[in-house]
């Protein structure tokens, strides 16, 4: 039989981007459409009760506070933490540079646990803190400081390259003027480092959002106390209740989508000011 | 292409021939693989003791040498697996409810309640655990509504399992009540539930974490199963508990799944280590794991390790699992209720 020429003569560019079309669909796309369309096919109705039910919402409120709790502190360090790496030279400087990323490697519930033995209530500091009335573990903090330890790289390495190659010239050139340190740095090199800070922040916050296995072992997980979303959904899972699991996992989903869509502003919003 | 059929007929018939004759040679020597789907507090009296004596014993009955292959995770989580496709042959889970669900999934076509123990292989009670030498002193349920003294269970919304430990504080509640009055008094067992809820410092997913949490220095008491202590007795740690006066007798089932040993055509091995299960080698097994044999025979042998509460109950007190998901965890049920009061103070 003879073939037919094919009319569409399919260019290198045009298959690569099909496969990686493709691929993120069938990996990233699909499976969130279909939560989405589960969660959606409840009724606007259903879904907004089951947002609703005390517990439930309990759970978003902490998670969020704890999210946001988190990337403050975050924004804070991860910025002083890359300032320092760059800017200044001391022994181990490239062992310090290499454990920043650990916490990305540490299987998380790992991470909960080495928590619970440095804060816990059996540990010297745990017991000192207690002491002083400060509950670290199975308490608030203890979800902040598992979030912070899990998402630590984010700012550190958005911030970094950045400030990697910002020009020496211009703080020299305000420092000339006669502009203090700290004015230099407010005025002369936040600006330019604020895009990827944020860009920082908003990776580690959506990260913070569905954060499971740390927390679970840190938070205490007592409902409309100490629980977190995830712990929620997980027990909405366990116990044949789809429905809500699906409707908070559909508002963490939607919250992770506007904070990374306004991440994705923000990086136009830095390419315009020309870092 | 006639002489390519035909070949390929040759090659065909060839390797018909060579399985039949290897099936007729292996006949004597059988291997046969069975899949149990268990949840994880009997994992260590399967291991190392039912599971190689029902080995032992099919060999010498039939010749036929069998292998397991174990996965032990949380009863409900073992249940949904069961039911999206993990083929297990066999269940073993922590609650009736979760055999019940497989069943109506259509996986289980027999009525699995029909013997002798309706479906249960092993029993257990619900019990208090305390750091050695009971610095606290406590002795029952109203002990852990004290001020400063803080609980450890596991939350029931993660763990079917955790469900015994809250059926037994609000059944305790119903039956002690009943005990002094001749009635049961719902409202006091809700009340005797939120005030121990309100001491509870951690609910971890399953009772197995609650116990390393409870181990890792948290809490003064741990409301847990007596086999779960008993076990970690057994591995020589000093973990003293109280049987209270009044508490919930666990149940656990066991059942064929019919649907997956139809499939492996494993129905005969698979039923007989169901049977086995509930012999008398079997049953004492499980008691010396600290599990109590649902043998009566077995069980009046093993008295002394297992004494009985005075107020025992079980599910059906509670109006059976389907009465109790709809009075304690029902969207407005008991549960519910003490865990908003909490939150809110009131």
């Amino acid at each position: 039989m003879q073939r037919r020429p094919t009319h569409v003569i399919l260019t290198g560019d045009a298959v690569l981007k099909m496969t990686v079309f493709s691929y993120v669909g069938f990996l990233v796309i699909l499976p969130i459409l279909v939560i989405s369309f589960q969660a959606f096919g409840l009724g606007l109705g259903h879904l907004w009760t089951e947002i609703f039910e005390p517990q439930a919402f309990h759970a978003l409120r902490l998670t969020i506070t704890c999210a946001f709790a988190m990337a403050v502190i975050n924004a804070v360090t991860g910025t002083l933490m890359a300032w320092v790496l760059v800017r200044y030279s001391f022994p181990g400087k490239a062992v310090v540079n290499a454990l920043i990323d650990l916490p990305f490697a540490l299987p998380t519930n790992v991470t909960g646990l080495m928590l619970v033995v440095v804060y816990g209530p059996m540990s010297l500091l745990g017991k000192y803190l207690n002491t002083h009335g400060i509950e670290v573990i199975y308490a608030q903090p203890g979800i902040i400081l598992a979030l912070l330890f899990v998402t630590f790289p984010f700012v550190v390495r958005s911030v970094q390259p950045v400030l990697m190659g910002l020009d020496k010239d211009i703080e020299e050139a305000a420092a000339t003027l006669g502009a203090r340190k700290f004015l230099t740095f407010r005025k002369v090199i936040l600006p330019h480092l604020l895009p990827s800070i944020l860009t920082g922040v908003a990776l580690a916050f959506s990260r913070a959002l569905g954060e499971f296995g740390s927390v679970m072992v840190v938070a205490g997980n007592i409902p409309m106390k100490t629980q977190v979303a995830p712990v929620f959904i997980y027990g909405e899972i366990e116990s044949y209740n789809p429905h809500g699991a699906l409707a908070v996992s559909l508002v963490l989903l939607v919250c992770s989508l506007a904070i990374l869509m306004l991440l994705h502003r923000l990086q136009n919003w830095g390419r315009d000011r020309g870092t | 292409m006639d002489s390519c059929l035909q070949r390929t007929l040759r090659v065909f018939a060839v390797a018909q021939c060579l399985s039949l004759v290897m099936c007729y040679g292996a006949t004597a020597q059988q291997t046969r693989t069975l899949i149990l789907g268990a949840y994880t507090v009997p994992k260590e009296a399967y291991q190392r003791e039912v599971i190689p004596a029902f080995q032992k014993y099919w060999e010498l009955k039939t010749g036929e040498t069998v292998k397991f292959q174990e996965s032990y995770i949380a009863s409900g989580a073992q249940a949904r697996a069961i039911i999206d496709g993990f083929e297990a042959d066999i269940a073993a889970l922590s609650l009736e409810g979760d055999v019940a669900r497989i069943a109506e999934a259509g996986l289980i076509t027999h009525n699995w309640k029909a013997g002798d123990t309706k479906g249960m292989v092993t029993r257990s009670v619900v019990v208090i655990g305390f750091r050695p030498g009971n610095p606290k002193n406590l002795r029952g349920w109203e002990d852990l509504t004290r001020p400063g003294v803080v609980v450890l269970y596991p939350n029931p919304r993660t763990s079917g399992g955790a469900m015994w430990c809250v059926n037994a504080i609000y059944g305790a509640g119903l039956k002690t009540t009943q005990a002094q009055t001749g009635t049961p008094d719902s409202a006091y067992a809700e009340d005797l539930l939120y005030r121990i809820q309100k001491n509870v410092k951690v609910m971890d997913k399953s009772g197995r974490e609650s116990v390393t949490t409870f181990e890792m220095g948290t809490g003064d008491a741990i409301v847990t199963y007596e086999n779960e202590v008993l076990l970690r007795q057994l591995e020589g740690r000093d973990f003293p508990f109280v049987i209270p006066r009044a508490t919930i007798l666990i149940e656990n089932p066991i059942a064929v799944i019919d649907r997956n040993v139809d499939k492996h055509g494993t129905r005969v091995v698979v039923e007989a280590f169901v049977e086995f299960c509930l012999t008398e080698e079997a049953q004492r097994s499980f008691a010396e794991f600290g599990l109590r044999p649902v043998l009566t025979a077995v069980f009046q042998e093993f008295e002394s390790k297992f004494p009985q509460p005075e107020l025992l109950f079980d599910i059906s007190y509670l109006g059976g699992w389907s009465g109790a998901f709809e009075t304690i965890y029902g969207r407005n049920g008991v549960w519910t209720r003490i865990l908003s009061r909490i939150a809110t103070g009131k």
